[in-house]
């Protein structure tokens, strides 16, 4: 047998460099850091909540100070991007899906996804000025 | 005719016998608007430098032997012309996350032991003889696997896949396509073995959907949503053992 | 014989975070942090501590609170995880644990949380 021939690896450093896609990936990726700043947030809230009156309105509190409003848009831009990218890939992962014979398109599984987030939204929006 | 253009291809240049490490060598190219990037190679090694070393063979994207880098874009370079990247000067590299034999040749041989390993082939229920005639099939079970059956072997997804470069015991997007294409096909009865390939670690679990491997293969093979509805199906294999522990046999 | 990764029991977690996070997320942030504070559409009263705890008094709201946060908090550590390794920091037992297990931590305060909101 013949030795194998020298061959040249090329490095992966900064691989996300060379391709837009690549950047658009680690950004979408990137929305997950926020979710899990919200989570631990909402997680603050509650032991506040737990704790009294006085540290939970300390928790209130913070809610008017331009650092939770810069937060907050921050957080929104992120779970945006992040559902925006969700439904985006959604028909990847859905089995495939017939409708009168036919294959449903991606473009119907993405469209009845963003219908979702809408009612979605508009029902804990109606829940919370009813319960808050 | 059309009027000739010169254009820059800047090319990686590696041998094996001379270089630690590769290099680039700019030609000037003279091109007509009907000239691929292939033929602007061909114009290089016939006379400007006739070491260049590439793959090449049928010049119309079926034999999938072509494929390299431009502008760290993976393309088939019979099938992307100079005219669309000219007055840019381009830059032509071997595909990428694949070590490099010689210039723009790659070795291929990792991606060959991957495709044997989600056996390609149909595996019948029963062992069938040409006395059984032809197994037949309707148009809509065609449909289940012809998408994944265009696969050319051509590795554009490979180049594409960062968890493939990252990590390269990642079975990766064509071999897993094909792994679906063929537990999609009526005819076969071998889903029992390749699941074995999809559940591990390497297998769909490699995979984080950077999703780039769809969008640059020349026959629209889509590997992202094989590997995905197979992510379903592995966690369903995963939760369903313990319900069922007894009909499946291990 | 390939051995089975264990993956498909974060990749469950972290698609139903996923999922809760498109649907939800954006008008949850958009309620507390900029209805709320800035009183669009919402009274200077709205998420007074006396309201809230009465509404997480009961086990549904306080359950469903917990479970959003947990889900929360396993999409991030999976897409974390994932992404350090992507980054070029090696996936180690390590790093899995400090991941996961972190997200398994906030969801156990979490639980204690809402059960003592309806027990209290």
């Amino acid at each position: 047998m013949t030795p194998a021939p020298k061959t040249y690896v090329r490095p992966m450093n900064r691989w996300w460099m060379r391709h837009p896609a690549y950047r658009r990936y680690l950004l979408r990726e990137g929305t997950s850091v926020m979710v899990a700043a919200y989570a631990l947030f909402l997680l603050a809230g509650m032991v506040c909540l737990v704790l009294g009156e006085t540290a939970f309105n300390l928790w209130r509190g913070f809610l008017q100070s331009p650092v939770s409003v810069i937060f907050h848009l921050a957080a929104l831009a992120a779970f945006a991007f992040h559902a925006w990218t969700w439904f985006k890939v959604m028909p990847l992962t859905t089995p495939p899906l017939r409708f009168r014979g036919r294959p449903v398109p991606d473009r119907m599984i993405f469209r009845a996804a963003l219908w979702a987030w809408g009612i979605a939204s508009l029902v804990l929006l109606v829940l919370a000025m009813r319960f808050l | 005719m059309s009027q000739t253009r010169t254009i820059m291809i800047e090319c990686l240049r590696y041998d094996p016998e001379q270089d630690q490490a590769p290099h680039y060598r700019t030609y000037e190219v003279p091109f007509t608007d009907e000239m691929s990037v292939l033929e602007g190679l061909q114009y290089i090694k016939d006379h400007l430098d006739g070491s260049l070393t590439f793959r090449w063979s049928c010049r119309m994207a079926i034999c999938g032997s072509c494929g390299c880098m431009v502008n760290h874009q993976p393309i088939l370079s019979c099938q992307s012309f100079l005219r669309d990247y000219y007055p840019a000067r381009i830059r032509v590299e071997p595909l990428e996350h694949f070590p490099i034999v010689k210039d723009l040749v790659i070795d291929q041989s990792d991606f060959l032991g991957k495709l044997e390993s989600v056996t390609p082939y149909l595996v019948p229920a029963q062992p069938l003889t040409p006395e059984d005639g032809p197994n037949l099939q309707t148009p809509r079970q065609i449909e289940d696997y012809l998408g994944y059956a265009q696969c050319i072997n051509c590795l554009l997804c490979y180049a594409a896949c960062p968890q493939y470069g990252l990590n390269n015991a990642f079975t990766g997007p064509a071999a897993l396509a094909l792994l679906a294409r063929y537990n999609a096909d009526s005819r076969d009865a071998g889903q029992k073995t390749r699941m074995e390939v999809v559940n591990a670690e390497e297998g769909v679990w490699g995979c984080t959907l950077v999703g780039l491997c769809s969008e640059v293969c020349p026959k629209h093979v889509d590997p992202a949503r094989a590997i995905n509805r197979n992510k379903i199906n592995s966690t369903q294999d995963y939760f369903l053992r313990f319900l069922a522990p007894f009909g499946r046999g291990s | 014989m390939r051995t089975r990764s264990h993956e498909p029991i974060v990749w469950s977690l972290f698609g139903a975070g996923g999922v809760f996070a498109a649907l939800l997320g954006t008008m949850l942030v958009l309620i507390i942090g900029i209805l709320v504070p800035m009183g669009l559409g919402f009274g200077p009263d709205a998420m007074h501590y006396d309201s809230l705890r009465s509404l997480f008094g009961h086990p549904l709201p306080a359950l469903g609170l917990a479970v959003v946060i947990s889900l929360f908090l396993f999409h991030g550590a999976h897409r974390i995880y994932h992404t350090l390794h992507d980054l070029g920091i090696p996936a180690s037992k390590r790093m899995m644990l400090a991941c996961y297990g972190s997200a398994a931590a906030g969801s156990g305060v979490a639980l204690l949380l809402a059960g003592m909101l309806v027990v209290f």
